[in-house]
């Protein structure tokens, strides 16, 4: 009991009764909630995790054999699944690079003072409050091939001949969702970039200006060191975001064309409810949150080592 | 005032165009005549003789339904999320316990869990607890994606509380659940706002689950009704906008009003981390 | 309300944060716990409130052992340094708090209810009569209802008084409270405190690093300084006899000259200049010591006068009543801390504008009636003029 680090809180404590009810406390206060997600989340884990060591069907799901590593074995030599793994890749490094190359510009954009600032501010994150099925509908709208404003823009241009379906093309699908997913997010990056312009310190900006550097080395010198942190982690969660992300793409092309928008979470969704094979279903979506969880970890030890390098804390 | 600029303001002007024509496109649509929808050349302002759709949209469609629907898996959310999640999230912030790192690591390995992974699992135990198919299952489901977000958002408050007004409440003979409620809570009530906000914005979004759990026309969401108009052609697509207008508008004006609040929780808890 | 603290220590670890510490004092005192930053005055603070625990000791206020207690049965109030106010609440509500936590239930934290349940507390005659006292006594009847955030910072610091006041405690307990405070606001609320002290009675624990306030202020004072007591005792007692070369020169401005002389055959030997030690003062038999003299038990002469040391005007500063002139010592050490370091230098006040400059030669004399003397080695007190021992 005594070798518990310094602290400060009232509740620090190496005597008496008083950590015992500190403890208690805290067991009364977290017991809820862990119960609540051991329940509705990682039972739930747990169980996709046998399913996926079975060759259980949606047609039959009482009748189920342990197949082992059978599944894994499987999605590792199945094209189409190797085929989802590249389109994950590139949709969820396009996402992270495009929504926080748009939120950077647009979060300097509107650091300037000028007038409106509040509602340009405001209505800038319209699209990160609309609902994603509602955008959806909008973007198939849009690329409607007879009748969308894409298809006739385009066709105006001389870019395309009439009748165009962008979302059924295998080249354009996943670039047409990405716009849709940009559209959607980049107002998150901005806001969240944007808060963190506020932290840099306008003595040094100020201080760089008399030293006599000219906009981007500002940039560079005292505005980039100052966000990257914040940029950092919102490049991990806009990558865990991209990963688990359905609605949009499955409304738009539930993985289609030729599987060319066919994400990990869309191929498990797709073989579970479509070909009702759930133990495989259950073995990609194992695979996926591997990924997820290893970006993570990634994340955290780069992070740790950028923070140990820069000396901060 | 500043020195008006005018790339500045053309780039702002155009960063606002990008943001707001698709609603706009979609309000545009909506009161479109369906003849001048497949006409040679689009239509670009809004016809507002075409109002009347949106009472056909309420009247013809199970739009009512389906608002209510979703108000009711939103709100349920946001109540429940934050029921369960005040308590520890001053735990995380204040208390040492045992397992203190790994209740916060668990957090956020949940944000790493696809909905649509659990989906199969959660349609197995809701069938077992007879919850398929009805508004709670869907709010229970959500919840479980809300409650670790919102913890965490709330810790990030609670960290800011100066740790001397919680020790003044202790001598003036306040319990440890009386800090938390009559100290902490008004204290932190505009971000409790802002993970309220985005609670009810998860409720009110959510898909998958009620795509996969509702069977019932009446019981479903707005989300999923709107969806099954995609690739159905029966509906006249100006009626389709005008749903997904009535869908969008109460959210965006809503966010709109708190999105304040909701940016300072975001990036005081959620954020900075 | 007798306070008592015995053998309290506390540790982090292997480390001791407090070391051993003895306090006690007897009804109605001002006691007030004196160190630099970091030497455990505030933990001590903390520990008897009850914000800390023990590692071992005892606490006892008014006879009762109180520190198992939790903090709001040991009958103490605190007064925090950033004064730690409920901004969601009124005036009235802060200094009504404690009132009405005395009688929560737990159906209070439930809504609508609960704060209907606080309202009738609030508003009942009892209450609302000790609140207005209160106010009333600290001048703050006008912001009842308003929010502290619209107060001063010296009207803060009596919602905070009044929040403890209203309590009537056994003991008041005061973390740095005025450090927060503009100069002339801080000397205002020193008399003010001072003077509830003597109105309202019972034991007050304050804690400072200034030691004006500890002067000014205290009945007791515990200088402290890396978890241990140096010293305790009336401000006089500290004054006047240091315990040791570091009480010496914490206290008073500037600090007491220490100059490094020798005992032998009964008398002190400074540098060039043999003082017969007078009958009655005492002293060890021989050895070498510090000579412990307040600045203003020094007077300049001329250069070459008997009896006074040699040395150079180095610093003259007119404060206006009285004028500080430093001299730097030809071939005498002084010490300005404990830690070995040496310097030549010693401060000199004298009464009025002193009509010096730096750099002339001047005498340094100074007769031993009231000195004190310190070991070499350890800096502990050996001896001093008759009336101090």
């Amino acid at each position: 009991m005594m070798t518990r680090p310094a602290q400060s809180q009232p509740q620090a404590a190496d005597q008496a009764a008083a950590p015992d009810r500190s403890r208690w406390t805290a067991a009364v206060f977290v017991a809820p909630v862990v119960l609540y997600l051991l329940a509705f989340q990682f039972y739930p884990l747990a169980q996709q995790f046998y399913l996926s060591l079975t060759d259980t069907s949606l047609l039959n799901p009482s009748r189920q054999t342990f197949v082992g590593l059978e599944n894994y074995r499987d999605i590792l030599s199945d094209p189409e699944f190797h085929q989802a793994l590249r389109v994950t890749v590139v949709y969820t490094l396009v996402c992270v690079a495009g929504s926080i190359l748009l939120g950077l510009g647009a979060a300097l954009l509107l650091d300037r003072p000028f007038r409106g600032r509040g509602i340009a501010r405001a209505l800038v994150t319209i699209p990160w409050a609309a609902p994603p099925v509602a955008a959806a509908l909008i973007f198939v709208w849009l690329y409607n091939a007879q009748y969308g404003l894409v298809s006739r823009a385009s066709q105006a241009l001389g870019l395309s001949a009439g009748g165009f379906n962008w979302l059924d093309e295998p080249s354009f699908a996943l670039p047409a969702i990405l716009v849709t997913t940009l559209w959607q997010i980049f107002p998150f990056s901005a806001v969240v970039i944007l808060a963190a312009l506020q932290g840099v310190p306008s003595e040094l900006r100020e201080a760089a200006v008399i030293d006599g550097a000219d906009r981007l080395s500002v940039f560079k010198a005292v505005v980039w060191p100052t966000i990257r942190p914040t940029v950092a982690l919102l490049a991990l969660l806009i990558t865990v975001w991209s990963l688990r992300r359905f609605d949009v793409i499955w409304i738009m092309t539930q993985g289609g064309p030729l599987g060319e928008t066919n994400t990990l979470v869309i191929d498990l969704y797709r073989r579970a409810f479509v070909y009702l094979d759930l133990g495989r279903a259950a073995a990609v979506g194992i695979v996926g949150l591997a990924v997820a969880v290893l970006v993570t970890l990634v994340y955290f030890w780069a992070s740790r080592r950028a923070e140990a390098a820069s000396g901060r804390r | 005032m500043a020195r008006f600029r005018p790339f500045h303001a053309i780039a702002v002007l155009a960063l606002l165009g990008v943001a707001a024509f698709p609603l706009y496109w979609m309000f545009v649509t909506s009161l479109t005549p369906s003849a001048r929808l497949f006409g040679a050349a689009p239509q670009m302002l809004p016809d507002l003789a075409q109002l009347p759709v949106y009472l056909d949209a309420l009247t013809t469609t199970s739009l009512r339904h389906w608002l209510f629907n979703s108000m009711v898996v939103a709100v349920g959310t946001t109540v429940l999320s934050l029921l369960l999640a005040v308590l520890p999230a001053y735990a995380l912030s204040r208390l040492k316990f045992p397992g203190l790192l790994l209740l916060g690591f668990v957090l956020f390995l949940t944000q790493m869990l696809p909905e649509a992974m659990l989906v199969v699992p959660l349609y197995d135990i809701f069938a077992r607890l007879g919850l398929l198919n009805t508004l709670l299952g869907l709010i229970l489901a959500n919840t479980a994606f809300t409650v670790p977000v919102v913890t965490w958002i709330l810790k990030g408050a609670i960290d800011a509380v100066p740790g001397e007004i919680e020790e003044a409440a202790h001598i003036d003979g306040c319990s440890r659940l009386g800090i938390v409620l009559t100290v902490v809570v008004p204290l932190i009530a505009p971000t409790l706002a802002a993970a309220a906000v985005i609670a009810f914005f998860h409720g009110w979004n959510e898909y998958v689950f009620a795509q996969t759990f509702i069977s019932d026309d009446q019981l479903r969401t707005a989300s999923v009704g709107l969806a099954s108009f995609v690739g159905e052609l029966s509906t006249p697509v100006h009626t389709v906008m005008a749903v997904g207008f009535i869908y969008t508008l109460p959210a965006v004006v809503f966010y709109l009003f708190v999105q304040r609040y909701v940016v300072a929780g975001m990036t005081s808890g959620g954020v900075k981390g | 309300m007798a306070l008592k603290l015995a053998n309290v220590t506390k540790s982090f670890e292997a480390h001791k944060v407090i070391d051993n510490v003895d306090i006690e004092v007897g009804d109605d005192e001002f006691l007030v716990l004196l160190g630099p930053s970091g030497c455990g005055k505030s933990t001590i603070l903390r520990m008897i409130a009850g914000l800390e625990t023990l590692t071992s000791g005892e606490i006892h206020l008014a006879g009762n052992r109180v520190d198992r207690l939790p903090p709001s049965e040991r009958d103490m109030a605190f007064v925090f340094q950033s004064y730690a106010l409920y901004p969601h609440m009124t005036v009235r509500r802060n200094i009504a708090f404690p009132l009405i936590m005395r009688r929560h239930r737990w159906w209070f934290h439930l809504p609508v209810i609960g704060g209907l349940a606080k309202r009738r507390i609030e508003r009942s005659p009892e209450v609302r009569e000790k609140v207005e006292r209160t106010a009333e006594m600290l001048a703050l009847t006008k912001m009842l209802d308003r929010y502290p955030r619209t107060l001063s910072g010296g009207q803060r610091q009596r919602v905070a008084l009044g929040r403890a006041m209203v309590r009537q405690p056994s003991a008041f307990l005061m973390d740095e409270p005025l450090s927060n405070l503009d100069a002339k606001l801080r000397t205002a609320m020193r008399a003010e405190i001072t003077q509830l002290h003597q109105r309202v009675g019972g034991t007050f624990v304050y804690v400072t690093h200034d030691q004006i306030e500890a002067m000014t202020m205290g009945t007791r004072i515990a200088l402290l300084r890396d978890g241990t007591l140096q010293q305790f005792g009336t401000p006089r007692e500290i004054y006047e006899t240091p315990a040791n070369t570091y009480v010496a020169r914490f206290i008073g401005t500037p600090p007491m000259n220490l100059i490094a002389a020798e005992v032998a055959d009964g008398a002190l030997k400074v540098g060039a200049v043999d003082l017969p030690l007078p009958a009655g003062s005492v002293h060890p038999a021989s050895g070498k010591v510090w000579l412990g003299l307040r600045p203003g038990a020094m007077r300049l002469t001329a250069p070459g006068t008997p009896g006074a040391l040699a040395g150079t005007v180095s610093l003259v500063e007119h404060i206006g009543a009285e004028s500080v002139i430093g001299v730097a010592l030809d071939g005498v050490n002084t010490a300005h801390d404990d830690d070995g370091g040496l310097t030549r230098e010693v401060m000199v006040t004298l009464p009025g504008y002193a009509d010096t400059r730096a750099g002339a030669a001047v005498g340094v004399a100074f007769d031993l009636a009231a000195f004190s003397l310190f070991d070499r080695e350890s800096g502990a007190r050996v001896g001093g003029d008759a009336a101090r021992g």
